[in-house]
């Protein structure tokens, strides 16, 4: 008779990963756990490296015949320019603090999740190379040669780090994993490994100036409409200034707040905010883009993109910049323009609140100012009429993105704007927020649909703090202050906190906002009834 | 003796084997740090598969459980077990790893007091609960599927507004828009 297995021989076969030996244990490119390879037409037209058709899953990755010496030269190359990465690979004292600190290892379990090993991959290749002993000795002390599996290995890995820098915040030396993931993935492009759902937006930005390539008489028509619904709800159609020279300010957000659901109401959050103001601002369809997916790439990639803010800025004559709600723009901004676009123009001033004479002192040398830290000085100083009842069916709390808490320290003041103007606001627990908060688990490029599996387990911490206060205070909405997380929470929601959505803080605002002029509000941005709606009416709310 | 009380007396320990059997289909690095934080956002996965562990085995028991509770409990770990590296047979067998286990501290026991019975019946409680687990496990797989063609949609949400408007694409169904 044939024998059945039994449940334990069916588990049998987990990988065997014996402490010594897990230089040896290759990762499986499995449908769900990698992304899909850039297309050679793109790779080709942004004139990157080696440009080619390959399939992760195959075994022959159609690399150029001397792509072992192409690595160990850019390698080598990359070393000299940052003394920081030198630095990361000499110090580590395998202290393993980091180890249980990644999303993508509390969610998958692999141990090469763990940021101390995730590390090891590419110190293993700088201990043959750079290091005595390892010339000698060799395996024995965790050195390896450059190998194929090698290269598949850094692409698998490199590719689970949302460069969101958890972990460095628990190394006591400050390794930052998240800067070696960035130089792994240039290093996999100078032999022509990238990923489409990068590399296609960088493509667009590059030609258009916008992750999705949309020109600019149909960016303003689609900005049209939005400004069309704006009127609807709140029966003042905003002005929406596109290209104008002379003003003070240019504004400048992630294109998904124009194009993708639900970040559209945080872009008729601005559009409303700004209209109420009479804010001396214009758009511009050149700089249509806050979002860098170049800053995935290489900094090199980072920094072409980047410069069209400046470029806009002095072009259209504006004093300095106001930031909307984005991510990794932020970690852009605020840790390397300077450097990579600076100095500003010579027609760029330190930013000035025209409504509170606030000097952003912090943004003395970027001249950009973001949107959660002007909007929390106009509420401080009282220039915001606010009736936060509207916002009374949300249960909310904040999800701080990791670019801008961790890598700005931008905390206080989204939370101060929305105890502003939302009257329920819970904290998730405190090992999940703030400078330990957890990433969405789709950060730096992940963000794309075909490991949505992957993006279910590694963003599984922060499903689960949300699950909690959703089960313990009712949380139905999750703000946030950055494009793509309102891209990827969303189903991050709908798989461990269903009922929850996500929205940005400027759309809350704008719900909230008692615009002069306005009709009876009856619905939110979203078109939904607001509460209250049977009620007596509060005194003198209506359009003085 | 009532037959829950064989299962009570060696409640910790079977549930420790268990657990620990459960934490053994992860790769053997991983296993040191599920058993020791208790955390249950520092180590969520130690503490999903504690909470749906402890649950499951009152159950079996025969305690008054409802199903709804059941659901509840083991809500989060099938959850997790769904989009984590196994098949389904290996998301799912967790369950079964409490039979051996089981007949090692329970069985023998019961079978002495005459009780065999009772104890086939715990073993049928756990069938159904794997049985529930199961309609769950593919109700995830179901979310992540129709979750990829949301985004898809949601990306491009007013993009495709627009070329309506300006004629370009077919109109949607009224109202969807
Ligand atoms: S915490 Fe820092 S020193 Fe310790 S293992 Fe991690 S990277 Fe190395
Ligand atoms: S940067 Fe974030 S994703 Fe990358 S290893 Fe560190 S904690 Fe993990």
């Amino acid at each position: 008779m044939a024998k059945l297995p039994t449940p334990q021989e069916l588990v049998a076969n987990r990988p065997a990963f014996p402490a010594e030996a897990w230089l040896e244990t290759k990762p499986k490119f499995v449908p769900g756990s990698y992304c899909y390879p850039a297309k050679k037409e793109t790779m080709e037209a942004l004139h990157m490296p080696h440009p080619h058709e390959w399939d992760p899953a195959a075994d022959d990755w159609q690399l150029p015949e001397n792509w072992e010496k192409i690595l160990c030269d850019a390698f080598e190359d990359r070393l000299k320019k940052h003394r920081s990465l030198k630095l990361f690979m000499d110090i580590c004292v395998r202290c393993g603090a980091c180890a249980d600190k990644c999303q993508f290892f509390l969610g998958t379990n692999d141990p090469k999740n763990m940021p101390v090993l995730r590390a090891e991959l590419l110190r293993s290749l700088y201990r043959r190379d750079y290091s005595m002993l390892g010339k000698i000795l060799g395996k024995k002390i965790g050195a390896r040669s450059w190998d194929y599996q090698t290269v598949k290995e850094l692409f698998f890995y490199a590719y689970q780090c949302t460069e969101c820098r958890r972990c460095s915040l628990f190394c006591p030396y400050g390794i930052d994993t998240a800067e070696i993931t960035a130089i792994v993935r240039e290093l996999l492009h100078e032999v022509g490994l990238g990923l489409h759902w990068i590399m296609d937006p960088v493509k667009n930005c590059s030609y258009t100036g916008n992750h999705l390539g949309i020109k600019p008489h149909s960016y303003v028509e689609i900005v049209e409409m939005l400004a069309d619904d704006c009127e609807d709800i709140v029966g003042v159609r905003p002005k929406t200034p596109f290209n104008e020279r002379g003003h003070e300010i240019l504004f400048i957000c992630p294109s998904g707040d124009v194009f993708a659901d639900p970040g559209i109401y945080t872009f008729m959050g601005y559009l409303i905010l700004f209209n109420e103001l009479d804010l001396d601002y214009t758009l511009s369809t050149y700089a249509s883009e806050g979002g860098n997916f170049g800053s995935f790439v290489s900094f090199n990639m980072a920094k072409k993109l980047n410069a069209k803010m400046y470029e806009e800025a002095q072009r259209l004559g504006c004093k300095w910049i106001l930031g909307g709600e984005c991510g990794h723009m932020w970690r852009v901004i605020n840790q390397y323009m300077d450097t990579y676009n600076g100095p500003t123009p010579s027609n760029m001033t330190t930013p000035v609140s025209p409504y509170t004479g606030t000097v952003f002192k912090n943004a003395a040398s970027t001249k950009m100012v973001h949107i959660a830290e002007f909007e929390a000085d106009l509420i401080r100083h009282n220039k915001l009429k606010l009736d936060p009842s509207r916002n009374d069916d949300l249960i909310c709390t904040w999800h701080d993105s990791c670019n801008p808490a961790r890598g700005m320290g931008l905390l206080d003041e989204p939370r101060y704007v929305l105890k502003h103007v939302v009257n329920h606001f819970y904290e998730m627990p405190e090992n999940t927020i703030r400078e330990q908060t957890f990433c969405c688990g789709a950060g730096s490029g992940l963000n794309t649909e075909e490991i949505m599996e992957l993006r279910m387990r590694s963003g599984m911490p922060r499903g689960n703090a949300l699950r909690y206060v959703q089960q313990k205070y009712g949380v139905n909405r999750m703000a946030c202050c950055c494009a793509i997380d309102r891209a990827t929470l969303p189903p991050l929601a709908d798989y461990w906190a269903p009922g929850v959505t996500i929205s940005g803080l400027t759309e809350l605002v704008a719900n909230a906002l008692v615009c002069k002029g306005e009709h009876k509000r009856t619905v939110n941005l979203r078109q939904e009834d607001l509460p209250h709606l049977d009620e007596e009416e509060p005194e003198g709310n209506e359009g003085e | 003796m009532q037959s829950t009380e064989f299962f009570f007396g060696v409640r910790d320990m079977v549930l420790e084997e268990w657990v620990n059997a459960i934490f053994n289909t992860y790769p053997f690095q991983t296993t040191g740090f599920l058993r020791t934080s208790k955390d249950p956002f520092a180590n969520p996965v130690a503490d999903m598969t504690r909470e749906a562990a402890s649950t499951v085995y009152e159950a079996v028991s025969g305690w008054d459980k409802k199903p709804s509770e059941v659901r509840q409990a083991i809500d989060r770990f099938i959850h997790l077990r769904a989009v984590q590296d196994f098949l389904p047979s290996q998301a799912m067998l967790v369950f079964y790893l409490l039979k051996p286990i089981l007949r090692k501290h329970v069985m023998p026991a019961m079978q002495k007091a005459g009780k065999l019975k009772d104890y086939l019946d715990a073993e049928s409680r756990l069938d159904t609960i794997v049985l529930l687990g199961f309609d769950m496990y593919t109700k995830s797989r179901e979310v992540v599927a129709q979750n990829r063609i949301n985004e898809i949609k949601n990306q491009h949400a007013q993009l495709v507004r627009w070329a309506q408007r300006v004629g370009g694409a077919p109109q949607l169904d009224e109202g969807q828009s």
